[in-house]
């Protein structure tokens, strides 16, 4: 109880405090991941353009949209006036037009589940709120710690966690290699990934590697519009059709849904949860 | 002689392709035994010999086999059609077509099944023959016989604007549907059931139908529209079946197996190399070489890097590549 | 026997549908008018300027190309009406340029002359064989039966040509400029061997040519082209003529009988003023 009243007032308290002079005052993130740390520092008030495919927390949907990954609406991050923009390390076009425009801008990529919290505190020293993005992402790394301690001494079921294929079929199954934060959720969520020798952030999964592979559970992840339950159990009946895996006969294939999953930020601690009470049932 | 001929290239090629199916199950980046395999004392669901040898390897041979001998045999019919040697089944834009149907189908109706048949080979196979009627009324347009300088550029202009399509709806689509057109457009033989397969032999055997009364006719195409005509071909119909029964086979591969390139322009040649021009030989060979040849590039891809699985047009591109460089130089030598 | 009756053709294809009952507006006619009959047995020249409409007009006859106007009948029939099988059987041509776009041997591209004569799924047999050598034989090509096509040198190509064409063991024979890319030597051969044929299996042929001495020396009969119209046709020594060698190439020429061959020849003396 009483560390939960220093966490509130830890986490209250700096919304008041003001962002040093030079912080920037206008920003612009084109990383959904970021600008959910952005909101979970609390700095939010400071965002006045996400990316199309930013949809949590609510507060979102009131600022203004400026393109994607692949389509940046220049003109209109521009017209905006921001003082940072968060880009992705490939927008090259992007940022040599910020350049030009003399706007500074931070750039962002993807790895591993460590980087993420790092990526916190990057960005919150970045935009003057160190103290925030240090208490977030020391919350998150001890989560996510906690959820290690609580699956280290259960038994450790080999897992694919497959992140897309053909509805309907098993063709063009994707599943995660053993590389990238969904490989080390897996981990500390106490499972063993099947794919743990393929150095790839993603693996094509044909037939036959799956039934070589043989895992015990298979987590596949879904994102975008919620599925309905009859839709849900007529995708996991697809996997009938390779009888002999283990995960098929007792059973263990999940669907879970929700896009935590793939959003490398503060929810991938939920994320993670929902992986180890999936593999392990009896856990809670 | 033709007659001995043609009796030495069908036994030969059948042979070839006989062992090649005989050993591509066999072989893979696991072993499987084959007495347990067969073994029915074992429930199957409990085989995973029987489930490698009889869901992931045997399909994908099947596959592989008629995927090959489609687009090869397609290569054969366009090269003669089109008097062009560098014409593959992606020239006039019906595989194309193809690719932006399944498109469509990826971003547009995701997950959703018609028949126990996904909609993706079904929406690819309609994609392939949309291409087919808008190069086909381009034919029409003139009875005398499509000039094929008229199809190759209708064939580009088609190309263009199905690539404009294409990038539309990339545009539309949401990073996992992208990311899933990105993993078709590489092609996979992997197909696990048998269902796919079938549905695809309906439009492959129209196109064998097609394709029995063309060889010695194609012959006498390739020498000019007049010079066949003057020899007895109707010109005209000549053309269409030719058109018809090439797209036809060309749509069923790609909605199989996806766009698989280099199969459909290198294997053509590859034959005439071994068996001369006369197309009463080259297509049959090309169909059971076509075969042969997936086969092997797809027991490549999934055993030369194992564990991990390359796409099989990389295999394709990376064997049809210099050699279709080597076939050019020939040529212009 | 082989006939064109009022036949006018333009490759500009007009805007609205052509009526039988007159010639066509639009578009300039490659051919107005032209009348032509070529009798059983009979070797008929067409001779003319380039462009003057004599490989359309050879076209119209062997029923590649439909008139706007106007019939081209065999034996009464129209052309149209045969299918290209039986025309095939019937009539050869033997076109100015023949392109292979791979590599077929000399032999294969006679042997295709035998198409016609074959069912659907037949292959050709000793019989065709035999008839392709002799063809190649006949023309002085044996030696090329199995050279790539394409390798041969332009009047190679047209021997190997007019053996294909033979092949087909055709009554009528249509030639499109047959002596046009061959050596002096050769185009005597293929005059011998078209009279030759002409004699022994009465070969009806109609020969499009620039080379006004084979005209004189092998037709019976010319039909003299000029942009499109008939400017005379008629028994060789009534239509080869100083001046309708004035009218339709703008020379000058010398009309007389050989001492040696007593045939006519026509020597080009200057231009014309």
């Amino acid at each position: 109880m009483k560390r939960l009243a220093i966490l509130i007032v830890a986490l209250v308290v700096p919304a008041f405090r003001p962002a040093p002079a030079d912080a920037p005052k206008r920003i612009v993130s084109l990383i959904p991941a970021v600008t959910e740390m952005i909101f979970a520092m609390h700095e939010d008030s400071r965002l006045v353009g996400v990316s199309n495919y930013d949809r949590f927390p609510p507060g979102v949907e009131k600022i203004d949209r400026v393109g994607g990954l692949l389509d940046p609406n220049v003109e209109k991050i521009l017209s905006l006036k921001p003082d940072l923009v968060i880009v992705y390390a490939t927008q090259q076009e992007l940022q040599t037009r910020l350049e030009r425009a003399k706007i500074p801008f931070y750039s962002y990529e993807h790895r591993g589940l460590p980087d993420i919290t790092q990526t916190v505190r990057a960005v919150g020293a970045r935009i003057g709120s160190t103290a925030a993005a240090n208490r977030l992402a020391d919350q998150m790394d001890a989560n996510l710690d906690a959820i290690r301690r609580s699956t280290a001494a259960l038994p450790k079921p080999k897992t694919m966690v497959v992140f897309g294929r053909e509805p309907g079929s098993l063709r063009h199954v994707n599943a995660s290699g053993g590389y990238g934060f969904l490989h080390d959720m897996l981990v500390i969520a106490g499972g063993v990934d099947v794919f743990d020798a393929v150095k790839k952030q993603s693996v094509d999964a044909s037939n036959e590697m799956i039934l070589v592979r043989a895992p015990e559970v298979i987590i596949e992840l879904r994102y975008g519009e919620p599925m309905k339950a009859a839709d849900i159990e007529r995708e996991i009946r697809v996997w009938d059709a390779l009888p002999s895996v283990p995960a098929v006969r007792a059973h263990r294939v999940y669907i879970l849904t929700g896009d935590e999953f793939v959003v490398p930020g503060p929810r991938i601690v939920e994320a993670t949860r929902r992986f180890a009470e999936t593999l392990h049932p009896k856990t809670r | 002689m033709i007659r001995r001929r043609l009796a030495i290239v069908v036994a030969g090629f059948g042979s070839f392709l006989l062992l090649v199916c005989a050993l591509a199950p066999l072989a893979g980046s696991t072993h499987v035994s084959l007495t347990r395999a067969f073994d029915r004392s074992i429930p199957f669901a409990d085989n995973v010999d029987a489930q490698i040898f009889f869901i992931a390897r045997l399909p994908r041979v099947i596959g592989a086999a008629l995927v090959g001998a489609g687009l090869a045999t397609a290569g054969v019919v366009f090269q003669a059609l089109l008097r062009n040697p560098l014409a593959a089944p992606e020239t006039l834009g019906v595989s194309y077509g193809a690719s932006v149907g399944a498109m469509i189908a990826i971003t547009l109706l995701p997950g959703t099944s018609i028949a126990g048949i996904s909609t993706v080979p079904l929406a690819a196979f309609a994609g392939s023959l949309g291409a087919l009627a808008i190069v086909y009324a381009l034919s029409r347009a003139r009875s005398r016989g499509m000039s094929s300088t008229v199809l190759l550029l209708g064939g580009v202009v088609l190309t263009t604007f199905l690539g404009a399509i294409v990038n539309f709806i990339q545009y539309l689509a949401d990073f996992t549907q992208t990311f899933r057109t990105v993993r078709w457009l590489m092609g996979s033989l992997d197909v696990g059931s048998y269902g796919p397969i079938v549905a695809a032999l309906v439009p492959l055997a129209l196109a064998g139908v097609g394709y029995a009364t063309l060889p010695r006719t194609l012959d006498l195409v390739t020498l000019g529209p007049d010079a066949a005509s003057a020899r007895g071909v109707d010109v005209a119909r000549a053309e269409r079946l030719a058109l018809v029964s090439a797209s036809l086979s060309t749509g069923a591969a790609v909605s199989l197996g996806g766009p698989i390139g280099f199969v459909g322009i290198v294997v053509p040649h590859l034959v005439r190399m071994m068996v001369g021009t006369d197309h009463r030989l080259v297509l049959p060979g090309a169909a059971l070489f076509g075969a042969a040849f997936l086969i092997a590039c797809d027991l490549g891809a999934r055993t030369a890097f194992a564990p991990v699985e390359l796409p099989v047009g990389i295999v394709t591109a990376i064997i049809g590549g210099p050699v279709f460089l080597w076939l050019l130089l020939r040529r212009v030598r | 026997m082989l006939q064109a009756a009022n036949v006018w053709f333009s490759y500009v294809a007009s805007g609205f549908s052509r009526t039988r009952a007159g010639p066509p507006d639009g578009g300039r006619h490659v051919l107005s008018d032209v009348s032509l009959s070529v009798s059983r047995g009979a070797i008929v020249g067409l001779l003319g300027p380039n462009g003057s409409g004599k490989t359309t007009l050879l076209r119209l006859m062997s029923g590649t190309l439909t008139p706007d106007t106007g019939t081209v009948t065999l034996e009464g029939r129209s052309v149209g009406s045969f299918s290209r099988l039986d025309i095939a059987r019937r009539i050869a041509v033997v076109a100015q340029e023949t392109h292979s776009t791979f590599d077929f041997t000399a032999l294969e591209i006679v042997m295709m002359g035998r198409y016609p004569h074959l069912g659907a799924f037949e292959l050709e047999g000793p019989d065709d064989l035999r008839i392709a050598r002799d063809s190649l034989a006949a023309t002085g090509t044996a030696a090329f039966e199995p050279r790539p096509f394409a390798t041969l040198s332009g009047g190679e190509k047209q021997r190997v040509v007019i053996a294909s064409a033979l092949a087909q063991a055709s009554e009528i024979l249509l030639l499109d400029e047959p002596t046009a890319s061959l050596d002096l030597g050769y185009q005597f051969d293929i005059i011998d061997l078209l009279a030759r044929l002409n004699r022994d299996r009465g070969t009806t042929m109609v020969v499009s040519t620039h080379d006004l001495n084979l005209a004189a020396s092998l037709c019976s009969e010319l039909v003299l082209l000029r942009r499109g119209q008939v400017l005379a046709s008629g028994p060789t020594a009534d239509v080869l003529t100083h001046a309708n060698m004035r009218a339709l190439y703008g020379v000058d020429a010398d009309v007389s009988i050989n001492p040696r061959t007593h045939r006519l020849t026509v020597v080009p003396v200057g231009r014309a003023r």
